[in-house]
């Protein structure tokens, strides 16, 4: 079948500002976006540039707005786009080049979050590992499961708004470890989600939980974490 | 194994913190504005308004339940608006619409304004701003 693809094209080093360049390539229904961009790279423009790493979903360096929404391009099939197909870069960090973005001030709120474990106590006795029951893995399971595409965050109204706003992935990367009973410094990342751009500027929107390639329910997650500063119990 | 149950105290959790103590007054704000709306336009029809229910009356006795905006109702009896207890219950809504309605208004200026020194003085307005509705509010209900 013949695909369409709009591409959003920028080119720093000539372009003042970002347009729009459409590609009409031959593409199997079953191929994925990122093979119809790897395709005109490869045979028609080579100076498109765009992320991919794994190309299977699990490294997500591939987030894009495919015809206005935010999915991995590894991950979403010709057949369940159609055959005209935008494609732009995520929106709310600056454009680099073409569909690549500026991901230092998402991975600079992610930071804020101590993404790391923290646990200043002795070892148990054995001077083995830390254990946990089923019971308590099970409790932040869901949040282990980000990829750190971005595609929540930058799906998110509010952080369209002001990029202060600490954004869902990185209350989803608190979440993590907020809740991991071995973890010891809940209250220090609480304190920072407790600020003026933490939870406070999340307004329900629901773009992130919509936006997320790995399924996870963000904005439940992020009303855990609200319940957790209303409450202070982190069971 | 870590079994022990983990709770934070209201310092270790961060709610000293002025921004999240507003966020939270926020929603018990609104809460507590359904529930003095709901005892203004109980209390209207507890003192016998029956006809007067079109939705500019229902909007007066739920809002603003006192005896500047009855008078313009038809409901036969003023007296018992200007008693202490309505004006207290005026008082009460009219504080808490208030500070609800300015803090959404500070909180939606700061998805716009994200310098430091923009959102002090967003702040300086609001609180401005807040004061004088507040004492306008309560000078006609007081003096009414």
């Amino acid at each position: 079948m013949e695909v369409t693809v709009k591409i959003f094209r920028y080119n720093p080093e000539k372009d003042q500002r970002g347009n729009y360049v459409t590609y009409k390539i031959e593409a199997d229904e079953n191929d994925r976006v990122l093979d119809v961009l790897e395709y005109i790279k490869g045979k028609t423009d080579g100076s498109l540039s765009f992320r991919r790493s794994c190309a299977h979903g699990v490294c997500g360096s591939d987030a894009m707005r495919i015809n206005g929404r935010n999915m991995l391009a590894c991950k979403v099939l010709i057949r369940d786009v159609g055959a005209n197909i935008t494609v732009e870069p995520i929106l709310g960090l600056k454009v680099k080049k073409d569909l690549i973005v500026d991901m230092e001030p998402f991975f600079d709120n992610y930071r804020k979050m101590l993404p790391y474990f923290i646990n200043e106590s002795p070892l148990p006795a054995d001077g083995r590992e830390r254990l946990q029951s089923p019971e308590h893995r099970a409790r932040f399971d869901e949040t282990t499961k980000c990829i750190l595409c971005a595609a929540c965050t930058t799906s998110c109204p509010s952080f369209w708004a002001s990029d202060e706003y600490y954004g869902p992935a990185a209350i989803v990367t608190a979440h993590r470890f907020i809740f991991d009973s071995r973890d010891e410094a809940a209250d220090k990342r609480l304190q920072v989600l407790a600020e003026t751009d933490g939870i406070a500027r999340c307004h329900t929107a629901y773009n992130c939980t919509e936006a997320c390639p790995r399924e996870i329910k963000i904005t439940k997650a992020i009303g855990e974490v609200k319940l957790a500063i209303i409450t202070g119990k982190l069971d | 194994m870590t079994t022990k149950s983990r709770t934070l105290s209201i310092k270790q959790r961060g709610l000293t913190n002025f921004e999240s103590i507003m966020w939270i007054f926020t929603r018990l704000s609104a809460l507590a504005m359904y529930a003095l709306i709901l005892f203004g336009m109980i209390g209207a029809l507890v003192m016998g308004a029956r006809e007067q229910m079109n939705f500019a009356d229902v909007m007066r006795w739920a809002f603003m339940p006192n005896v500047t905006h009855v008078q313009s109702t038809e409901v036969p009896d003023l007296n018992p608006w200007s008693n202490p207890f309505w004006k207290l219950t005026a008082s009460a809504l009219l504080l808490v619409a208030v500070a609800h309605g300015v803090h959404g208004l500070v909180v939606i200026a700061d998805d716009y304004i994200t310098s430091e020194g923009g959102r002090k003085f967003v702040r300086l307005l609001s609180i401005i701003m807040m004061a004088s509705m507040s004492l306008m509010g309560l000078y006609i209900i007081w003096t009414s």
